[in-house]
């Protein structure tokens, strides 16, 4: 088997682009009548070595692999003729990627020489502390955006307090359950406090709902009554109720 | 002001300034006395002299400025200074961005992914560590993306003067009759 020959470490390539350019150049292909199906085949091979060396880009292969899949079955399709409008080849879009990127790829080959060339060649890096560095406003003067990026993020990580679990806010006020109780207690004469316990959903509610009692009661709005410790609490209308 | 003592002003400054010395920082440098003679022509003074003389360095022109780089044949020396072992050289990955941003400048990071065809975070990250890229405001459009470019570093890591001086990225076209060619 061909692939079995040219099993290469896909660490390799830069990416499914960069491997497509690779099985073009191996197996000679057109790159302006890429050979869909076969190439579909021969990169899925490669996708799934991705997968199995958990590549951090195996997601990027994957999505590749998607659109290859699509290209393959809309050239699979017969074509339906619409009048005079022309049809476009569904691997055009695929073939300008390629041939963007391939720009690029030889670019880079030209920054890795200039970089060869230059890397022997060593001039005087500025010293942390310059003379200049006394007056405040000159330290200021060549920060980049990123550097206050880098030292805002590098602030809120000391500040962050780890978080185990969160707690969704619940919007829950003192003055909302007094008119609650108030509105209750216009209709009742009596309410159980064990009662309305069975209406609440979260903790939250009742003891706010417990606090709009204590400031009803010390404003005398309430009058609350129970008949021995730990027994139901009753509610009813206190002297200045309704004020 | 003499020639002879302007060569020795601007070798002074070669050796002090912390980023290319361009003609604006010298006139500035100079304040009142000022020169008359163009800052190239001293340098270009200076160089013979440097190549006469047989030093250990020369001078370079780079990022619109002119600065002072040892010869490569001190490369071995020069690496014992530091604690890594010399310079260390870029991923393919950190250069393929770089590449694109330094004929695109400027761009979001979706236009480096969407050419590159793979996520590139962690490229831009280290270019923007090693100060060979920087961020240049935001985009317009929806999303306000971070729009990135090169800097002074960028040029002087490269041995370039400006920009421009990057080697044409080929057109589409050409590739395409290449590949035609081969095929034939």
């Amino acid at each position: 088997m061909k692939n079995q020959l040219h099993r290469i470490d896909l660490e390799m390539f830069e990416g499914p682009l960069d491997l497509l350019l690779f099985l073009i150049k191996r197996d000679e292909l057109n790159i302006y009548d890429i050979p869909i199906a076969q190439i579909t085949k021969d990169f899925l091979e490669y996708v799934d070595l991705a997968k199995e060396l958990k590549l951090h880009s195996a997601g990027d292969f994957v999505l590749m692999a998607a659109t290859l899949m699509k290209i393959k079955a809309r050239m699979l399709l017969p074509i339906e003729a619409n009048g005079d409008e022309e049809i476009e080849d569904p691997r055009t879009e695929l073939m300008n990627m390629l041939l963007e990127y391939k720009r690029y790829k030889e670019a880079t080959a030209t920054f890795s020489e200039m970089e060869r060339f230059e890397r022997p060649h060593y001039y005087n890096i500025p010293a942390t502390w310059s003379p200049q560095q006394e007056d405040n406003t000159a330290i200021l003067e060549d920060v980049k955006l990123y550097d206050i990026m880098l030292t805002f993020q590098y602030l809120i990580k000391n500040y962050e307090e780890p978080v185990t679990h969160s707690v969704a806010v619940e919007e829950v006020t003192l003055s909302e359950q007094i008119g609650f109780l108030n509105g209750l207690l216009q209709a009742n004469a009596k309410l159980s406090f064990a009662g309305l316990l069975e209406k609440f959903e979260s903790r939250l509610v009742v003891v706010v709902t417990f606090l709009a009692i204590l400031e009803m009661l010390r404003n005398r709005q309430v009058k609350v009554k129970q008949s021995k410790l730990f027994d139901d609490l009753l509610i009813s209308r206190g002297k200045t109720f309704g004020n | 002001m003499e020639i002879n003592e302007l060569k020795q002003i601007v070798e002074a400054l070669l050796i002090a300034t912390p980023e290319p010395l361009t003609e604006a920082r010298f006139n500035t440098c100079l304040g009142d006395s000022s020169s008359r003679i163009p800052l190239g022509e001293v340098i270009s003074e200076l160089s013979s002299d440097y190549e006469k003389s047989d030093r250990a360095f020369f001078i370079k022109e780079v990022a619109g400025g002119y600065q002072i780089v040892t010869n490569a044949q001190f490369e071995p020396f020069i690496k014992g200074l530091f604690s890594k072992s010399g310079k260390l050289r870029l991923s393919q990955a950190a250069l393929e961005t770089l590449a694109i941003v330094s004929y695109k400048q400027p761009v979001t990071r979706n236009d480096i992914e969407s050419i590159r065809g793979v996520s590139s975070d962690s490229s831009l990250r280290t270019l923007l560590d090693r100060k060979l890229l920087e961020i240049r405001g935001r985009e317009d459009g929806p999303g306000r993306a971070l729009l990135y470019r090169t800097s002074t570093e960028f040029l002087q890591y490269f041995g370039l003067n400006s920009v421009k001086d990057l080697p044409r990225l080929r057109e589409v076209e050409d590739i395409l009759a290449e590949d035609q060619d081969e095929l034939v």
